[in-house]
């Protein structure tokens, strides 16, 4: 066997309160893909900024060998300079910026301190063709579709002459064909002699691209084999440290007083024509692909998207104005919006803070906050939730994603709703805290909530939606039993209505 | 939010003592207890609107207009008083309703028209300075009638009779010792945690910190009515700031606006009140200093808004929002009021001055920088 390109022995890392890695070994190999999964706050993105040389060498214990002799890193320049590039899962791409300008970003060609335009063009156009992005290199990365930034990203590092790749979660906000794009271009890559550190949640893909898997769970490697000798639920059963065999707990069915009304709703700039009722006790799922409109819908009903034109909205019966978020909170109606980082959390600020923002009016007499009935409500809060943080005190912005998420749904149930709407409640959250997060949707409708779940992933609608509404670029696209419902009828009427616009393109 | 005295607080402490000690071994007079009373007065204005930029600050947003909003409110008061022979009172409720209904108006306009506060209120820096010199006809106009005294002037000229003071301070100590002895027993009983011995300690320092103050003033004249003025405020925007709902909202808002919107927070309501707290301090700000001159002229209130803008930075405040303690603006205003007067004393030439200031406000920000990145590595 020949010696590994990448080592990484023993490592371990503290942080005040908490063992975020403790003993992890790690290998890769050259021209392999290795991945990486495991919950959130298992140690993954410890490992992958020690391995990136975000974290410094004199920061935690343990040794990195480069090639089989030890390195020590610094800075991530240094990381680079060795041939390791990380991409993170917020892409670190200047939207105003041409495509090539980012490419070279901070690495730019130039003579005697004067950018070479036309050569940085030209070298773009040679990377971008490695990544098979096939668009001028002087458009604004603005213009780009997730995807594409995507392949930027990458094209980035190979212009570095990276011979490691890191990528963290980088399907997660891809669609399906993107998808297939990328994990085709990494397949590419390795046969062109890069190796891969390949992190997802997603384990069809995992399955699909890479040639080995390690787990880490608590901060230690839990388990560690070639992907040909393995199968997904004995990788989930290692991350989780036990058995999920129900990941949807049963439906109860939603029935008695209508909660949510919504009548032949017109919101310019995107929504059109769109009716449904959530009944007490209801998830109502809402599907469609990127740009059909779901998050609009939810941000519009509660308050900060688009102006109604026609259409009616009722609350319990009565027609409210959908133009006033802190109206609607009080009403009974709260959002927990999918991009939690922009608008779900003051990162900065602690949990407690975070938490009990929504509730304040609640919270207070005369303007003034109660702060001790405010302290026992977050516990309370915390507890139910098993947010896992150390404190009420410490920064949002240091927890895990999945501990992050529960803050945001512990904000918004904590006002005490009637009706939670939840955009990709589960985008990017490991398989246990997700079970946990189905099993908060069922605990909320047997309360005698209504929920909307907006997600992008067919199984959860279907696993967890009593209705499932398909949005088609801004219209209804069909309502569905989903207990009757399959995938595929799901898909074909997310593409419903772009089906009837060619056809009548094509007949015009 | 954080409760304790934390780290850079006590950095800032080292850098007033510092500073206090050089003005000391340069001329002794710095501690005198003239000196100091001295030194209260001048602080108050500059503290008094450091810590309404606070409150505008906290939500993202900046006055640039504070320091002309000071001389025409200022003036309004001294014309309607001088030249109009209204009683000093009514005049000053006035105006400050006056201040109050313009920062509400700017407050609007921002929120509502959605133009930037930098735009805005440097609009309102120019306008407000050409109506203040309208008002006093670019003439100097006193607070008060030939010499005379009145409320308006007393403002900086009243101190308090020393057992008044006494009586204050005792006051004070009891006060502040009822609410941490309730919120303890409150905490407590709700079996939640509550570490006596801190408080008690924290509680004994406060009032060796009022006992002393006491002590020195009354050496002099007394306790100033404007120091006075001043804990009041700062009082009162530590609790609106920590207690109350408008407070949280106002961090909130700074942290992350888009996620205070989706969480429900009244953003556009949060945001023009506040602007109108700051209209309601700029007329305080403006009294003060107008009758610390004992008359208003052109260039009264000058800088003051950079003056207060830096009290706060150095006081550690996020010009991007979300982060800053009265505490912090407090000691930014004592640092920045502190090397004023002690140049003053030394009689530093008025360019050394302005180049002195500038670089302690580069270098207190600097050091904060630095110091909050070796922490958060």
């Amino acid at each position: 066997m020949p010696s590994p390109i990448l080592e990484a022995r023993s490592l371990t890392k503290r942080y005040p309160g908490v063992l975020a890695l403790d003993g992890v070994a790690f290998s890769l190999f050259e021209r392999e893909v290795h991945a990486l999964c495991g919950e959130n706050g298992a140690g993954k993105s410890t490992l992958i900024k020690v391995l990136g040389g975000v974290l410094g060498h004199d920061t935690y214990e343990g040794e990195l060998r480069l090639g089989g002799s030890p390195v020590a890193f610094r800075t991530i320049r240094d990381a680079e300079a060795a041939g390791i590039a990380v991409i993170h899962q917020e892409l670190a791409l200047v939207d105003e910026m041409s495509i090539a300008e980012n490419v070279f970003l901070g690495n730019e060609p130039s003579r005697f301190g004067i950018i070479d335009h036309d050569r940085m063009i030209d070298r773009a156009r040679e990377v971008l063709a490695r990544v098979r992005l096939d668009v001028d290199p002087g458009r604004r990365v603005r213009e780009l579709g997730m995807g594409q930034k995507q392949l930027v990203e990458i094209a980035r590092a190979l212009a570095k002459n990276a011979r490691i790749l890191i990528l963290d979660e980088p399907t997660s906000a891809l669609s399906d064909r993107e998808v297939e794009t990328l994990l085709g271009i990494i397949r590419e890559l390795r046969s062109g002699g890069v190796s891969c550190v390949y992190i997802s949640h997603k384990l069809d893909e995992v399955f699909s691209l890479a040639d080995r898997i390690t787990v880490l769970r608590d901060g230690q490697t839990v388990f560690s084999v070639a992907r040909a000798d393995t199968d997904e639920a004995s990788i989930v059963e290692h991350m989780v440290g036990r058995r999920v065999d129900e990941l949807f707990p049963p439906a109860t069915g939603g029935s008695g007083e209508v909660l949510l009304g919504v009548e032949k709703l017109c919101a310019p700039p995107l929504l059109v024509d769109i009716s449904f009722e959530l009944r007490r006790g209801e998830v109502l799922g809402i599907g469609g692909l990127m740009g059909a409109g779901r998050s609009e819908l939810l941000m519009h009903l509660f308050g900060c998207f688009g102006e109604r034109l026609s259409g009616e909205v009722r609350f319990r019966g009565a027609a409210y104005d959908t133009r006033r978020p802190p109206r609607n909170v009080a009403r009974g109606l709260v959002l927990v919006t999918e991009d939690r980082k922009r608008y779900g959390l003051n990162l900065d600020a602690s949990v407690g803070f975070n938490l009990s923002l929504s509730a304040l009016p609640a919270l207070s007499r005369f303007g003034f906050v109660d702060s001790d009935r405010e302290l026992e409500q977050n516990r309370a809060m915390v507890g139910s939730l098993s947010v896992k943080a150390a404190s009420l005190d410490v920064r949002v912005g240091t927890l895990s994603g999945g501990n992050q998420q529960k803050v945001v749904l512990g904000r918004a149930l904590m006002t005490e709703p009637q009706v939670v709407m939840l955009d990709e409640p589960t985008r990017g959250i490991d398989i246990g805290a997700k079970s946990e997060i189905y099993a908060l949707i069922r605990e909320l409708t047997a309360r005698g909530l209504g929920v909307i779940l907006v997600s992008s992933e067919l199984p959860e609608l279907l696993g967890l939606a009593d209705r499932i509404l398909m949005l088609s670029e801004g219209h209804m696209g069909g309502m569905f039993q989903a207990a009757a419902a399959t995938q595929a009828d799901l898909l074909r009427s997310a593409m419903a209505k772009r089906a009837v616009a060619t056809e009548n393109d094509a007949h015009g | 939010m954080d409760k304790r005295i934390n780290y850079r607080d006590f950095s800032m402490l080292i850098a007033l003592v510092l500073i206090a000690a050089y003005f000391y071994s340069q001329d002794a007079h710095f501690l005198s207890a003239r000196n100091l009373a001295q030194l209260g007065i001048e602080l108050s204005a500059t503290a008094v609107l450091g810590l309404g930029m606070l409150i505008v600050i906290l939500p993202g947003h900046i006055d640039l207009s504070v320091g002309s909003g000071v001389g025409l409110i200022g003036a309004v008061a001294a014309v309607l008083v001088v030249g109009h022979e209204w009683s000093a009172l009514p005049a000053l409720g006035v105006s400050t309703l006056l201040s109050v209904l313009l920062y509400t108006a700017m407050g609007f306009i921002i929120i509502k028209e959605r133009v930037p506060a930098f735009i805005i209120t440097l609009g309102g820096l120019l306008v407000f300075k050409g109506v203040h010199w309208l008002v006093i006809a670019s003439e100097t106009v006193p607070v008060a009638p030939g010499g005379s005294e009145n409320a308006y002037s007393r403002l900086t000229t009243y101190y308090l009779s020393n057992a008044a003071g006494y009586g204050l301070g005792a006051l004070c100590i009891a006060g502040i010792g009822f609410f941490v002895w309730r919120g303890h027993q409150r905490r407590t009983a709700r079996s939640l945690a509550s570490d006596g011995e801190l408080l008690f300690l924290r509680w004994f320092l406060s009032a060796q910190v009022i006992l002393l103050f006491v002590l020195v003033m009354n050496q002099y004249k007394g306790v100033p009515l404007a120091a006075v003025l001043l804990g009041v405020v700062a009082l009162a925007v530590h609790v609106l700031l920590q207690q109350t709902r408008l407070g949280r909202y106002l961090y909130a808002i700074g942290g992350n606006e888009e996620a205070a919107v989706v969480a429900g927070v009244p953003v556009e309501r949060v945001v023009i009140g506040a602007f109108a707290l700051m209209g309601l301090i700029v007329a305080l700000a403006g009294f003060l200093q107008t009758a610390f001159g004992g008359a208003t002229t052109t260039t009264t209130g000058q800088l003051m808004e950079l003056d207060a803008i830096a009290a706060c930075v150095i006081g550690g405040t996020s010009l991007k929002g979300g982060r800053g303690t009265v505490v912090g603006v407090l000691f930014g205003a004592l640092i920045m009021a502190m090397l004023l007067n002690g140049m003053t004393l030394l009689a530093v030439t008025p360019e050394q001055k302005f180049i002195a200031r500038g670089l302690v406000l580069a270098l207190a920000v600097w050091m904060d920088v630095r110091l909050s990145q070796s922490r958060g590595a």
